[in-house]
């Protein structure tokens, strides 16, 4: 037997001298005698002195009613103890339970048949471990994705534990979802009143699932490790498919290291035993591995990427790459969704191992931007596998729209003729005295360019602005002067607008010089020499551009070759399309399990972001200098609103997340394990196959014995 | 009683000290009960002649009362020729004495006399004892009352008539109380104190550690002739106790500890009941009328009761 109780010995001796000392107390009060008045106590003498003969018996009877309370005392704080039936033959063990939840999880060969998942199968191997645990060991259980995530503290509650790994049903399930909505209302009350509120949904009501992440093992045997510091016996087991990188079955160290001495030589080169901050210190830790799975066939999508192309904004390339990850042929058919509508449909011939790669080119736009690759089984051997998880890979285009820019000009062939060519452009044109009667006109439009032209009412946010030689004190920008004969002698060749495009040889006769002011958000993009003559920035909601030179154009003085140049059309082409926010390499599809910063480009004033996930969960994430943190946990299609400090939306994206790892596509389970080179053996049969508590009799049993205490004493069997 | 009650702690079972307040004792109902009382006594000696209570003494009366042998000196007037004619024998006529006899009805008022319900036992034996006294003195006798515990108290002298009664009642009413039972030393000293010899009627609950038979004894040795009536309480007799007590001599103040289970009680029943049986025998077999009540019954069925047996009334 153990006695598992949280009491120190010092602390009992206390309780149970203190309990003894008020029973002894309670029974001499309880056994004050009441007075009471007789006419003739001569009768009562003579009928106690014969019955003075069975006066050791009579003693013997009321002292039963206070060694029954003693008993009963007695039982209460031995049960206090919690004692536990069961030989124990070793010390009580902290044991950290890793259970991997990685994609490679929800393969379905947990067993000889496959009707379970290798999550399943995890999940059964917890709960055998839980069940024969000692009856002082203490377990933690972790969940292993992306991220480790310690879902109990250290217990020997086993049904708390079941349940953690298992999740609640019943009457439990409806319990803990009613609190879950209690939670959230009072979470949105908080948020409404600007307080601080958790809204972190409970891990208690669908147990331990598989996400769509590779696993990040180093980490989990990181937090595992701080778990178990200064714990007796630590002890890791490691429930997985062992389908990790190499790289993170490196990063453990069994020696304890010692930390660098600092040399007095900084040219001396670190010694060998440096510390390795990367590396997870295991040294005083036990770690066991438990092997699930069986199949290691799969066929995977590894790659999934879109672009649309930069001249032609309506159409698009497609790049898929598969790769066979069994050691048998394997066939499918690889199908391109754009939205419902199948695109292409081909059937796929893999050998042990192949990677084939698949290109898409000039794949006409439609109205729904979501693209789905998709790896269906076919008849025969090698036509499935048990991994449907890497079988899906979604993208998305990003938004194409037709902007709608004005010119206010007057009649400027050049730039015209340029902005007719580029097919995504909508344009307009009013003279200068038109827009000055009517300047409401230019609100609607997603750009105006003012070619010499400067107006006093600008276009309110978030019309984009280009000028062309802007001058006087409405200008955007300081002029600080105009110089003559200037050329480009420098260039912000990583702004979008000068992309692809060469400009030191372009001739002006001359052009304003610019003051430009980096508080105002005001950046240079050409220099002649230190002076600013093409500089940008975003004023609020929207973006600005200004040439300090002037077009050719007819009633002109000044004049510059730049419209005769190649540069030209691309120049307004980089410029309209950075206005739009729609750079080439604006990603829209990110690998699950990592955290991606994502640019919120042309939204202003956002402070948070709220992410809803395909599985309709919804996260909140900040967003700091416009970009906003994602994880994407689950593989599919995510709505992102960017919101401002008062909750409202401000801007929508949509992002896709793929798994896209061959790490998590090769299912090939390792039934050993082998951490910064020692093999992991797998985990001791514990010493008792169960323990049994026993405080529970115990109370039970002090319970029965007051009744029989009362019943004794009104029955004046014990007085 | 007094005693009792200042030596009381908070623990001691409530017992108001019923027995000091005795103005209710003596209300209209109970007159009434007592002018029943005197009809049904006046019914039993109907034709009998009111107002004499005959002694045994053979003397100069003129009512026949027994024969002796003649023997020389005797007056020769009262031979009984008749029975000489019928037996061949000289007989000679005995006549009785007429003699008032006194009637002296003994209250024992000690403090174990306070305890009683629904009525305290001293009030219960001074409503008998108005009761006897009352028909004693409507027949014309003498009637005297005297308290009794440690001591005799100061008594009402004998007087005769119905209309003394009322001072018989205020007498009750006034009397000193209290004292533990000495009954031994007080009917010495009441023989002592009392020499016309009578009926004494001694009403008292008999709980005398030093016995009752001296006393009894006393009062047979000096010419008296003693009527015993013993009063209890039920609860006495029966008591409902429970658990662990203190029991309080209320007249000694002894205390002794004792747990009450039913064994003890049946026990204590059984020892009550031969200590009253004991006094019963004793006075049987000593020709002195014995009565037993408890306080539940009405005193007036007592006393007829005790009418309808002859003891008091001749």
């Amino acid at each position: 037997m153990s006695l598992l109780g949280p009491l120190g010995g010092s602390l009992f001796l206390w309780i149970t001298v203190s309990a003894a000392a008020l029973a002894v107390g309670a029974y001499i009060i309880k056994m004050r005698r009441r007075r009471f008045e007789v006419p003739f106590s001569h009768l009562w003498k003579r009928v106690l002195e014969q019955k003075d003969a069975n006066a050791l018996w009579k003693q013997l009877k009321r002292m039963m009613s206070l060694l029954l309370i003693l008993l009963i005392m007695g039982i209460v704080l031995f049960a206090a103890l919690d004692p536990t039936l069961g030989a124990i033959d070793r010390e009580a063990r902290s044991v950290v339970i890793l259970i991997d939840a990685s994609a490679s999880m929800k393969a379905m060969d947990g067993d000889e048949a496959g009707k379970i998942s290798r999550m399943e199968a995890a999940r059964r191997r917890a709960d055998d471990l839980i069940d024969s645990m000692g009856g002082g060991d203490l377990a933690m259980i972790m969940k292993v994705d992306g991220q480790a995530t310690p879902l109990s503290r250290f217990s020997s509650d086993g049904p708390m534990l079941h349940k953690i790994i298992h999740g609640v049903t019943g009457a439990d399930r409806t319990e803990v979802r009613a609190q879950e909505a209690e939670r959230a209302t009072k979470a949105r009350a908080q948020k409404a009143a600007g307080e601080k509120s958790d809204d972190t949904p409970s891990r208690l009501l669908d147990g331990i699932q598989a996400s769509d992440t590779p696993a990040d093992l180093t980490r989990a045997l990181g937090a595992a490790a701080d778990a178990l510091r200064d714990r007796p016996n630590p002890l890791v087991v490691l429930i997985s498919d062992g389908a990790y990188p190499e790289q993170q079955l490196g990063l453990v160290s069994w020696d304890a290291q010692a930390p660098v001495a600092a040399s007095a030589d900084p040219q001396a080169k670190p010694a060998a035993s440096a510390k390795n901050l990367a590396m997870v210190d295991l040294s005083k830790v036990d770690v066991r591995y438990m092997p699930v799975g069986r199949r290691s066939d799969n066929v995977g999508i590894i790659a999934f990427n879109v672009r649309r192309y930069i001249a032609n904004k309506a159409a698009y390339e497609v790049y898929i790459e598969v790769q066979n990850f069994g050691t048998e042929a394997a066939h499918r058919q690889l199908a391109l969704y754009n939205g419902d509508t199948a695109v292409d449909i081909k059937r796929i011939d893999l050998a042990p191992g192949q990677r084939i790669k698949q290109i898409y080119p000039k794949l006409p736009g439609s109205v729904d931007n979501k693209l789905r690759a998709s790896l269906r089984p076919v008849d025969g051997p090698g036509g499935s596998d048990s991994f449907a998880l890497d079988d899906q890979a979604y993208a998305l285009l990003p938004a194409r729209k037709k902007q709608k820019v004005l010119m206010v000009t007057t009649d400027n062939l050049f730039l015209e003729g340029a902005l007719l060519v580029y097919e995504n452009v909508d344009p307009a044109k009013l003279t200068p005295e038109q827009y000055e009667k009517n300047p409401a006109v230019a609100d609607m439009m997603d750009v105006v360019i003012f070619d010499e032209y400067t107006p006093a009412t600008l276009p309110p946010p978030p019309v984009s602005l280009l000028f062309f030689h802007p001058t006087g004190p409405n200008s955007p920008f300081t002029v600080r002067s105009e110089i003559n004969g200037p050329r480009i002698t420098e260039v912000d060749e990583g702004h979008p607008v000068m992309r692809w495009v060469t400009m030191s040889d372009v001739y002006m006769d001359k052009s304003a010089v610019f003051t430009v002011d980096a508080k105002k958000g005001e950046s240079t993009i050409a220099y002649f020499v230190r002076d600013p003559i093409i500089v940008a920035k975003r004023d609020g909601r929207r973006k600005v551009l200004a040439f300090g030179f002037s077009l050719p154009a007819a009633g002109r003085e000044s004049a510059t070759d730049l419209p005769m140049r190649v540069a030209f059309p691309m120049l307004l082409v980089n410029t309209l399309d950075w206005f739009a926010g729609d750079q080439t390499d604006l990603l829209t599809t990110y690998p699950t399990g990592t955290r991606e910063r994502v640019p919120l480009d042309g939204v202003i004033g956002a402070t948070e972001a709220e992410v809803l996930a395909p599985d309709g969960t919804l996260t909140r994430t900040p967003v700091i200098e416009g970009l906003a943190t994602f994880y994407g946990s689950h593989v599919g299609y995510y709505e992102l609103a960017a919101k401002n400090p008062t909750g409202n939306t401000i801007a929508q994206i949509q992002l896709a997340a793929n798994l896209a790892s061959p790490g998590e596509s090769d299912i090939a389970p390792s039934t050993e394990l082998t951490l910064g080179g020692k093999k992991l053996e797998a985990p001791e049969a514990f010493a008792i196959t169960h323990s049994r508590k026993i405080w529970i009799y115990l109370v039970l049993l002090a319970m029965g014995l007051i009744v029989m205490e009362w019943v004794t004493y009104h029955r004046r069997i014990t007085v | 009683m007094a005693r009792a009650a200042a030596t009381a702690t908070p623990s001691v079972i409530a017992r108001p000290n019923r027995a000091v307040d005795r103005s209710d004792l003596f209300d209209d109902k109970f007159l009434k009960t007592l002018e029943h009382l005197h009809m049904v006594s006046r019914k039993v000696f109907a034709g009998n002649i009111r107002a004499e209570r005959r002694t045994r003494k053979v003397g100069s009366g003129i009512e026949f009362a027994d024969h002796r042998t003649y023997a020389r000196g005797d007056d020769f007037r009262y031979i009984d020729w008749n029975l000489y004619g019928r037996l061949d024998k000289l007989l000679l006529r005995l006549f009785e004495e007429e003699e008032d006899l006194h009637i002296y009805i003994l209250i024992d008022v000690s403090d174990s006399m306070s305890i009683g319900s629904p009525l305290p036992k001293l009030h219960y034996a001074m409503q008998v004892g108005a009761a006897l006294t009352y028909v004693g003195l409507a027949n014309l006798d003498r009637v005297a009352i005297v308290p009794f515990g440690d001591r005799v108290m100061a008594r009402l002298p004998p007087s005769r008539g119905k209309n003394r009664i009322f001072r018989v009642f205020q007498f009750l009413r006034d009397c000193e109380i209290g004292g533990k039972t000495e009954l031994a030393d007080c009917m010495k000293d009441f023989v002592a104190q009392n020499k016309r010899r009578g009926l004494a009627v001694v009403i008292s609950d008999f709980y005398d550690p030093k016995g009752f038979e001296e006393g009894i004894n006393t009062l047979r040795y000096n010419k008296f002739e003693p009527f015993v009536l013993q009063v209890y309480d039920r609860r006495e007799a029966e008591p409902e106790l429970h658990g662990d007590l203190a029991l309080v001599d209320c007249e000694t103040g002894d205390t002794r500890e004792v747990t009450i289970s039913k064994s003890l009680l049946e026990q204590y029943t059984r020892a009550h009941e031969a200590y009253c049986t004991e006094l019963e025998t004793f006075c049987t077999k000593r020709a002195v009328p014995f009565f037993r009540t408890h306080t539940a019954i009405p005193f007036d069925e007592l006393v007829l009761k005790i009418f309808r047996s002859g003891g008091f009334l001749r």
